[in-house]
């Protein structure tokens, strides 16, 4: 990758990096940067990328916080209530949301990339057996759904995680079937998902 | 009855060995193990010394079936004659949906006589278990998907991973914790087990690769995991003993791999709990099936590091 380029980007995500310090934000939104990227145009996409979830975690965090906190030691009803109650709230707000916001087309393939190099190693196959273990999947998907209840989450292998762009605490992969998708662990909701990210 | 009598001296005998072996002096070799003949008749709860961290091991329970509440009553019996102050949870702790009724029907009803006994249950996560229950009082994760926390007496640490979703933070946490922890005993606990004989599931290999060589390098004795619906204590793995105590819920009866060389003691026929006592460098151990029957017992010695105290 050419230098100005490698410049303009990190300029670009320093900026949003401060942007929620500017509106007073009380927790800095971290901004991450992924190892996929490989060419400039695999940079754009990750900023991209980065950038959306930024916007998703500020939106997150401001309707977390007009919730009452949920405490360390909390009753399985504070823990229900918290979450159903976030899920719905972000729902709303998130009511015209469709599949493709954050896995847009070029995520998708450098995704798919991605994931085609981790699995095409001497190791590919005991990875892939690792993710589809206990992972059946589901027939049908849609961004803003609750994670079904009955399937258990996938299992993500260090070796994923590490090439996958880094998330905030709040939010994680998680395969469901063949699909990758993103998952706000606290209010169980499909934020995006991409399909046949597995072969 | 004479032969029941010449059998304790002979458990008496070989555990007396098993300490002294532990006095031999400073060494960085393997944990060292001896179980002996097993299943023994009728619950003979460890040494259960004053004194010493009595704790239980538990994992893939809550699913409010008949299974999960006896062996639940059989862990209340137990407590009655062994004051075990913990139970440590390897994760799949509550099945299925997680309403607040869940929670009762698939932890707080069936555990309530040890709950109300003031015992302490500590969480870690399993693949079907949701993120919240890290935040749920009666798991003690203080909001946290891993952690590590200093048993109340002797000198042990347990480390407690979430190995659904092991993140190059936790990697890194887990080295540092490991590094800066100067507890005799370290004890790592966690979902996945880096061996097992499953035929289901089986040795998660990846996750083996990142996690085993900071169990050895920074001298973690045991490892005690789940996921396998079984019973298994797996013969010393680079020095380290790995147990699956998957066995708390539903069963996999069959699901061992009769094969498996790494096999020291397999049991998937009843639920069972992982009884633990450690007093100073000596582990003892008794896998409890909800009759009652002891299917494994033995006694491990930690590892030790050069400059250790023999």
């Amino acid at each position: 990758m050419s230098n100005p380029i490698r410049i303009l980007v990190a300029v670009g995500l320093a900026a949003t990096a401060m942007a929620p310090a500017c509106a007073s934000d009380p927790a800095p939104i971290p901004v991450h940067r992924t190892k996929m990227a490989v060419t400039p145009t695999d940079e754009q996409v990750a900023a991209q990328f980065d950038a959306r979830m930024k916007d998703y975690l500020v939106l997150h965090r401001r309707i977390e916080d007009s919730l009452p906190k949920l405490p360390k030691d909390a009753t399985p009803e504070q823990l229900d209530k918290n979450q159903r109650h976030l899920g719905e709230l972000i729902k709303a707000e998130r009511a015209g949301a469709k599949q493709g916001e954050f896995f847009s087309p070029g995520m998708q393939t450098l995704v798919k990339r991605t994931m085609d190099g981790v699995l095409a190693g001497p190791d590919g196959k005991t990875i892939k057996a690792s993710i589809m273990d206990e992972n059946p999947g589901v027939p049908n998907l849609s961004v803003n759904d609750r994670y079904p209840d009955a399937i258990p989450l996938s299992t993500m292998p260090p070796q994923v995680l590490d090439h996958l762009p880094k998330l905030d605490e709040d939010i994680e992969y998680r395969f469901i079937g063949k699909r990758l998708a993103l998952i706000d662990a606290h209010a169980h909701i499909i934020i995006d998902f991409t399909d046949n990210v597995l072969p | 009855m004479p032969l029941r009598r010449l059998a304790s001296l002979l458990m008496v005998a070989v555990l007396g060995a098993c300490t002294a072996r532990g006095g031999a002096g400073p060494t960085a070799g393997p944990a060292q193990v001896d179980a002996p003949k097993s299943p023994t008749e009728g619950v003979v709860p460890l040494p259960n010394a004053k004194g010493s961290l009595k704790f239980v091991v538990l994992g893939d329970f809550g699913n409010a079936a008949r299974g999960e509440y006896d062996l639940a009553s059989r862990m209340a019996r137990f407590h009655q004659d062994y004051k075990f102050d913990l139970v440590v949870l390897v994760g799949d702790n509550l099945y299925g949906s997680e309403r607040p009724q869940d929670f009762k029907q698939k932890f707080e009803v069936p555990y309530k006589p040890l709950l109300d006994a003031g015992v302490k249950f500590y969480g870690a996560l399993g693949n079907h278990d949701a993120r919240e229950q890290r935040f749920y009082k009666l798991f003690n994760m203080d909001g946290k998907l891993y952690y590590s926390m200093k048993a109340p007496n002797e000198k042990v640490r347990f480390f407690m991973l979430d190995s659904t979703y092991p993140v190059p933070e936790q990697i890194a946490w887990l080295e540092k914790e490991l590094h800066d922890t100067n507890e005799d005993w370290k004890i790592a606990v966690f979902h996945h087990p880096l061996y097992s004989s499953g035929g289901r599931h089986g040795s998660d290999l990846k996750l083996r690769e990142i996690l085993e060589p900071l169990f050895v390098k920074y001298n973690v004795s045991v490892a005690f995991t789940g996921h396998d619906h079984f019973y298994e204590r797996v013969k010393p793995q680079h020095g380290i003993v790995h147990f699956v105590v998957g066995s708390g819920g539903q069963l996999a009866i069959g699901d061992i791999d009769k094969r498996s060389t790494i096999t020291a003691k397999g049991f998937d026929t009843d639920n069972v709990f992982l009884a633990v006592e450690i007093a100073g460098d000596t582990m003892t151990f008794n896998a409890v099936s909800s009759s009652g029957t002891i299917v494994d017992s033995g006694t491990i010695e930690r590892r030790k590091q050069p400059g250790d105290a023999p």
